[in-house]
């Protein structure tokens, strides 16, 4: 597990990172979101050893990260620039990698090579920004390490790649338990890969949840009420996070689970009512917007 | 078969991403070592084939000599050392300038300390292998010429060591200002300092103490800098490569090599320690740790800005104000500079205005300390009870000196190394009595260099202008001149007979005439020159001119004079059995011509003014404007009148220390021909010789043959 506590770095006058604390759970996969500017990447770099905080601690598997390397060996760190040697190609990344990560898998990353149609012999340089980012995550996967630490690896990838990997990755995860940690600033890019999301904004943590939690426990409700009364009665108890009111439709978002939810109402006279499932964009919005924020401007842009 | 995570392999690896460094180290000592050794041999090869070499062995000699040259201490080399250390060295670590490198190198298991070790290692290894690879080179290909022999081998072998820590103390300085800095230009800027701050600041201060002091001086303690690589290197190698052998060679350069690993080391801990403590943030931005952005900024500040001011001061005929305010402009000017710099960024140009007050504020401090000798460096003499001993260089005496391995010594180090005044009191009397005194109401003011060797260690050296035509002056001065360790530390070997064994000749001058005395009557007239100089002291020298020289010569080159007076009566006596004195006073039937130049100073004087009070500015405008030639030269061939000359003149070409110029008249001067027929004499190929009449003793037929007419008058430009 990673375990960030309080972790707090400041780039001369710009606070970049403010008292984030999250838990990285082992076997699922993390999602960093953030707009540009939120501290995504310096998170994940302080994660990464890369720097050392100001305040808090950053610890993997109950080690500090920072210039220790028995706990860097647990870790490999895809920057949002991955950086190759000077007029190298594939093997030559290989090489310097395999003589780093002991447990580097040097076969399998041939064959994902193949299959992902990347040449070994070819200089990296000549590489599309999408083909430099599938190699560094292939290098990533095949270093075999506990968690796979990618700041935007995503973006640019092709819906075919993005599949691609997501493949792999659910196969690590269940062959050897890793743990891919993702940042990104697209909410949609990570909503069919992620378990848990933290959000982040000005450095500070929004909110961190599991996945299904959150999709378990915010329910879309469209109703038409008979009366009033049956509206109060309706939602009474209920945490409601947001109302729309459009003539005599009701759309209500709530706190609560589906069957609740379908038993309160079923007491009440309804005209019409139907559970609607919520999108991880929508369960974002609800959630922030009872905080404060607009998140369709953080994230969606 | 190395383990793919041993330090071996990860040397391995590192050393794939420095082929170019390899190429261009490789490649330019191939070059250098190569190209000097057959360009030197060719150069020995040309000489031999013009005839320049005797013997079959003195070319082998002259063969093996510049193959020393080219394989030795060299030069030429420095150029290529310092800028290896700086590519090895920027190159390795320059990763640090870079996010996407450090966040690929920081994030991977590798230890900081392996990093640095392996990148260090590797630097000194493409180094080593470049260097010797050249080495190899230039050997053979001596060798296929014949013109390699231990000694050759052995100054190769000792100059590698030179120039290997020559190049780790380079290399630790980049190593250093790569950790300091984020960027490229940053770093070499941070390189140069590092290369020549000391010598740079050093003189600077040396230049005000030169302009606002007036008993500063350089004579017995230089102005050199004490840690400056750089310096050493430059100003030693002349003493080594002109060793006899590689042993003496060595006894120079390895006190050097140890101050270099000393420097060297302290830069590669400190190096370390900024590897270490190196945020990886600072990846890009010019300077890695903040705090050091004002201290960079005044450091460097102050030497830039007396270096302003200073080529103001020159180019202004010595103004003050235009210094001082050339000092501020270039203070300022390099803060806003620096301020730039750090922000990559024109906007920043005023940014951090308290940091550069301080810079402003240190050079105005600097500036008033000199000026207005706020330390008190002028009035400075040592307490008695301070003062362990002394030396003293009176001006008017100079010789040659040389040292044991036949190397030139300069008259001050010479004297600081021989000299020890225990009676110190003489001295500070002297220096007390001169204390705050005008040097324009002296008559003969002279400078008289002193060096203070304090009982705690610590050397203080002072020059102060003295009047040697004031009696109490001439006391003090007889008070030291009359001491044992006066006489050791001016007449170099003067109770050394073991350096007879390399006495080649000794010879006596009047001038004109020099007699060859055997070698074997040294002791003789040592003894007898020993007793007549306990009669030695300034009086004698001021007002007495020398009768003759002996001149005692060691080896091919050098040679120690020994003054003779004519109340020396042991040494005139030991002369005369030895049939080796001749008289000042010259015989007229030996003498073909004699030339009288008069300059008719008062003439020239009166017409050509020059007000020496007057600002710089203003004489160098009236010499400028051209003078007149009111020289008047008259030959005279008639035996009788030479007759009538000769008694009133002194031989110009003669030494006289010490001597009051004014006893001669500077207004003439003559052009003695000797007959080639006579028999005086003449060891030398000349037979013409300079003399000067005393003053007040010109005869009058030969102040009326060259009064001036105006005949001879022009106008010279």
């Amino acid at each position: 597990m990673i375990e960030i506590h309080n972790l707090t770095k400041q780039f001369e006058d710009i606070r970049a990172v403010d008292e984030v604390s999250v838990e990285i759970k082992e076997k699922t996969v993390f999602g960093l979101i953030g707009t540009n500017g939120a501290g995504k990447s310096t998170v994940l770099r302080m994660i990464a050893g890369v720097i050392k905080p100001d305040e808090g601690t950053v610890a993997v598997d109950n080690m500090p990260v920072y210039d220790n390397v028995e706990a860097k060996k647990r870790l490999f760190f895809i920057a949002d620039e991955p950086y190759f040697f000077v007029n190298s190609n594939a093997r030559a990344m290989e090489k310097y990698y395999s003589g780093i990560y002991e447990a580097f898998d040097r076969e399998e990353f041939y064959r994902y090579l193949e299959k992902f149609n990347l040449d070994k012999n070819r200089k990296i340089s000549t590489f599309s920004k999408g083909m430099k980012k599938q190699l560094a995550l292939l290098l990533g996967i095949c270093a075999h390490t506990k968690y796979i630490l990618c700041d935007e690896t995503f973006d640019g990838l092709d819906p075919v790649m993005r599949q691609g990997i997501k493949s792999i990755f659910a196969k690590e995860m269940e062959e050897r338990g890793l743990t891919p940690v993702i940042a990104s600033h697209n909410l949609r890019e990570l909503e069919d890969i992620c378990d848990h999301v933290g959000l982040l904004h000005k450095g500070g943590v929004l909110l961190s949840r599991d996945l299904e939690d959150m999709k378990c426990n915010i329910q879309k409700v469209q109703c038409v009420f008979s009366a009033v009364e049956d509206e109060l009665k309706a939602l009474n108890g209920l945490e409601v996070l947001k109302k729309e009111q459009r003539g005599s439709l009701c759309t209500i978002t709530v706190r609560s689970t589906r069957e609740e939810v379908e038993a309160r109402f079923a007491t009440v006279d309804t005209i019409f009512y139907e559970v609607l499932p919520l999108s991880l964009e929508e369960i974002f919005i609800s959630e922030t917007e009872v905080v404060g924020y607009d998140i369709k401007k953080l994230i969606l842009g | 078969m190395t383990s793919k995570n041993s330090f071996l392999a990860s040397c391995k690896e590192n050393q794939k991403r420095r082929v170019w460094v390899w190429i261009v180290a490789v490649l330019s000592q191939l070059l250098l070592y190569g190209g000097m050794t057959m360009i030197y041999l060719s150069r020995i090869k040309g000489v031999y084939a013009n005839g320049g070499f005797k013997t079959p062995n003195a070319f082998k000699e002259g063969m093996c000599q510049a193959a020393r040259d080219a394989l030795g201490f060299s030069d030429n080399l420095y150029g290529t050392i310092f800028l290896l250390a700086a590519i090895i060295g920027m190159q390795g670590f320059s990763y640090l300038f870079d996010r996407k490198k450090v966040d690929m190198y920081h994030s991977v298991p590798v230890s900081k300390d392996r990093r640095f070790a392996v990148v260090y290692i590797n630097g000194i290894v493409i180094y080593l292998v470049a260097n010797l690879s050249g080495m190899v080179l230039g050997t053979v290909i001596a060798a296929s010429q014949g013109a390699v022999n231990m000694d050759v081998l052995a100054t190769a072998g000792l100059a590698f060591v030179w120039n290997l820590f020559l190049f780790l103390a380079f290399y630790h300085m980049m190593m250093l200002a790569v950790m300091l800095t984020g960027n490229r230009f940053v770093t070499v800027c941070a390189y140069l300092t590092f290369v020549l701050y000391e010598y740079g600041l050093q003189s600077q201060i040396s230049a005000l103490k030169r302009i606002f002091f007036n008993t500063y001086s350089e004579y017995y303690l230089g102005a050199e800098p004490k840690l400056s690589v750089i310096y050493d290197c430059t100003i030693h190698i002349w003493n080594i490569k002109n060793a006899q052998n590689a042993a003496a060679a060595a006894a120079i350069a390895m006190p050097i090599v140890a101050k270099w690993i000393l420097i060297g080391t302290v830069f590669l801990a400190l190096a370390y320690l900024a590897y270490k403590k190196r945020p990886s943030e600072a990846a890009g931005v010019a300077v890695a740790f903040p705090f050091m952005k004002p201290v960079a900024k005044v450091a460097v500040a102050i030497p830039v800005a007396l270096l302003a001011g200073r080529m103001v001061y020159d180019t202004s005929y010595e103004n003050e104000l235009l210094q001082i305010a050339g000092m501020l402009a270039g203070g300022l000017i390099f803060c806003a500079a620096a301020e730039v710099l750090f922000d990559f960024d024109i906007r920043s140009i005023f940014r951090h205005l308290p940091s550069s007050g301080v810079a402003l504020a240190g050079i105005l401090a600097i500036f008033c300390i000199f000026k207005w000798d706020i330390f008190g460096y002028d009035s400075y003499i040592p307490e008695q009870n301070k003062v362990e001993s002394i030396a003293i260089s009176a001006d008017g005496y100079y010789d040659n000196y040389w040292d044991e391995n036949q190397q030139y010594l300069g008259q001050g180090e010479f004297e600081k190394e021989n000299m020890f005044l225990t009676d110190v009191s003489p001295v500070l009397a002297l220096a007390e009595s001169v204390k705050g005194a005008d040097t324009e109401q002296m008559g003969d003011a002279r400078p008289v260099q002193i060096l203070y060797r304090l009982t705690s260690g610590r050397m203080a050296a002072r020059m102060i202008r003295v009047d040697y035509d004031d009696p109490g002056t001439e006391e003090l001065l007889n008070q030291i001149f009359r001491t044992d360790a006066f006489k050791k530390g001016v007449f170099q070997g003067i109770t050394d007979e073991t350096s007879d064994a390399d006495l080649t000749r000794i010879t006596y001058s009047n001038g004109p005439a020099r007699a060859v005395i055997p070698v074997e009557e040294a002791g003789r007239l040592r003894e007898a020159w020993l007793k007549d100089m306990e009669q030695f002291d300034f009086t004698l020298v001021r007002h007495n001119r020398p009768c003759g020289i002996l001149y005692f010569h060691y080896g091919d080159y050098n040679q120690r004079q020994w003054v003779v007076y004519d109340s020396f009566e042991n040494t005139v006596s030991a002369l005369k059995k030895l049939e080796a004195y001749y008289p000042m006073e010259l015989d007229a039937a030996d003498i073909e011509s004699v030339t009288v130049t008069c300059y008719h100073n008062e003439l020239s004087q009166q017409d050509n003014a020059v007000d020496y009070d007057m600002q710089p500015r203003a004489v160098a405008e009236t010499w400028d404007a051209g003078y007149t030639d009111y020289t008047v030269s008259e030959t005279f061939y008639e035996e009788e009148q030479i007759a009538q000359i000769l008694p009133h003149i002194y031989c110009s070409w003669i030494d006289a220390p010490w001597a009051d110029y004014k006893d001669l008249d500077d207004n003439y001067s003559l052009e003695i021909v000797f007959k080639r027929d006579s028999t005086y004499p003449y060891q030398r190929d000349n037979y013409y010789f300079g003399y000067s009449f005393y003053a007040g003793q010109v005869p009058d037929f030969v102040a009326e043959a060259t009064a001036y007419t105006g005949e001879s008058c022009e106008k010279s430009f």
